[in-house]
């Protein structure tokens, strides 16, 4: 498996690998769980209002559901897309185990993480990204996921439409309903002319 | 992806992934194959024979009876399994007859004569199909657990994913932690979460196969929470057309009524407005 700068792409995801991780290759499947996990961790975490156990349990739920079922893996389906379907599903079971889905709480959690590469020493610019952050996760669920697949994987309608098992239209609607609400709440934000 | 979508991005940094996370997959596929200790006591070997003997049954009846055509018939102490094309599998319990209909790439059909099956599935919806004498039940992707009688009483409980069942045009959306009877006859009664309020449920029983009376329908309508709204907005579909404002009002007053939605189209029964009404609430469920 070539390493890609930690990201394969669909056409990457070949038969060879898949078939390797059928046979139990563990070398093949780490090459996979590396070239995906930070997006699935991110998506989780962004997702649960930046908390890291969430998230790392999702993450985690997704990868073993990945390894035990590939070989239920349809080839003719894009690889991301069952994954993304994965994790959509893990995180909405997630969310409604935890039966509410309330941000307040977990305010302070969005503020005390951040990517290990964004050195955010400038204030304000800081100040921005935590509103950010913290406008995503006050989505409603279903755009926030939406949301959230387009911006880590950049996912095209019809991939994110068989990810979040609706139809393109309603994918649309919620990526622009999700930015409407984004615009309105960061709106008057120091700095929201950046967003 | 669009220059302001770009401008947020920036704001939302990919995080690593902690390494602890690769260490728990590990971990977990270890117990996964984790060898057993050996038996230390005499009934330890009888339950390994009973196993053994069980798995044998499996296999012979997924080996000879896993094509389409034939009956599968288990009795009372043996488990057979189905292997459902490469999209999963289905186990049949003690005391059941199965017959695999249609075994191609876009269906794969099974009828349930009596007893009781869990199937376990991982595909795009529509491609799994079981028949009972009460209605189909269409896998959308999902691990259920269904049983029926030869007239086709029985009961739906979904464990993962969604399940729709059908009878004649009539349709029961089964999520998850929810289940649904089925009625011979009348197709799939209204479903409900499992751990809905046992006053609802009792209700839902004597709501039963003919149209609702009264009081069972005040006591589901007191007694939904938000997330019952899952058994409202099928009740919507199934009470008689004076009752439906009533029904209507109750989900409004649970979570607010999404634009799309007009009381005057749910009142009719419109189908593009009930769908996106079930979209919209199907987030609480």
């Amino acid at each position: 498996v070539v390493d890609l700068g930690g990201k394969l792409t669909d056409r990457q995801i070949s038969a060879e690998i898949v078939a390797a991780c059928r046979s139990g290759d563990r070398d093949a499947f780490r090459a996979l769980y590396d070239a995906y996990k930070d997006r699935v961790y991110s998506i989780a975490l962004y997702f649960f209002h930046g908390e890291p156990s969430a998230a790392s349990d999702v993450t985690q739920q997704v990868f073993l559901k990945l390894m035990t079922s590939m070989d239920q893996f349809r080839g003719d389906a894009e690889f991301s897309t069952w994954l993304y379907r994965l994790v959509v599903n893990a995180c909405m079971d997630a969310a409604r185990r935890r039966k509410s889905d309330a941000v307040t709480a977990d305010r302070l959690q969005l503020e005390t993480f951040a990517g290990p590469d964004s050195q955010e020493d400038d204030y304000a610019r800081a100040q921005t990204a935590r509103s950010v952050r913290a406008a995503v996760s006050a989505l409603p669920p279903k755009f926030r996921i939406a949301v959230l697949l387009r911006y880590f994987d950049d996912l095209s309608y019809e991939q994110m439409a068989s990810a979040l098992n609706c139809s393109m239209g309603t994918v649309a609607s919620r990526l622009s309903r999700g930015h409407r609400m984004l615009a309105e709440r960061l709106k008057g934000l120091k700095g929201a002319s950046d967003v | 992806m669009s220059e302001h979508e770009q401008d947020i991005l920036k704001h939302l940094p990919l995080v690593k992934a902690p390494g602890t996370i690769w260490a728990s997959i590990e971990a977990a596929l270890g117990e996964h194959r984790a060898p057993e200790r050996p038996a230390r006591h005499p009934w330890r070997w009888a339950f390994a024979a009973v196993a053994v003997l069980a798995l044998l049954i499996t296999g012979y009846w997924t080996a000879k009876h896993g094509s389409a055509g034939g009956w599968i018939e288990t009795d009372s102490r043996s488990h057979a399994t189905i292997r459902i094309g490469d999209i999963g599998s289905v186990e049949v319990e003690p005391g059941s007859r199965v017959r695999v209909i249609a075994e191609r790439p876009s269906e794969h059909r099974l009828a349930l004569a009596r007893g009781e099956i869990r199937a376990k599935i991982s595909a795009p919806p529509k491609l799994f199909f079981v028949d009972t004498a009460a209605g189909t039940a269409i896998d959308l992707g999902c691990e259920y657990r269904l049983n029926a009688d030869e007239l086709g009483l029985g009961l739906l409980q979904v464990t993962r994913g969604w399940v729709s069942f059908q009878w004649k045009g009539v349709e029961s959306l089964v999520p998850a932690g929810a289940s649904c009877r089925t009625h011979p006859g009348t197709g799939p009664g209204i479903p409900y979460f499992d751990d809905a309020p046992v006053g609802l449920k009792q209700a839902l029983d004597n709501f039963g196969i003919e149209k609702a009376g009264t009081d069972p329908l005040n006591v589901i309508l007191a007694e939904a929470r938000v997330r019952d709204t899952l058994t409202l907005w099928h009740l919507l579909q199934r009470v008689d057309i004076s009752e439906r404002a009533r029904v209507y009002d109750r989900i409004a007053a649970l979570t607010p009524v999404p634009s799309g939605v007009s009381r005057e189209r749910a009142l009719r029964l419109d189908p593009e407005t009930l769908r996106i009404w079930k979209d919209e609430l199907a987030w609480k469920w």
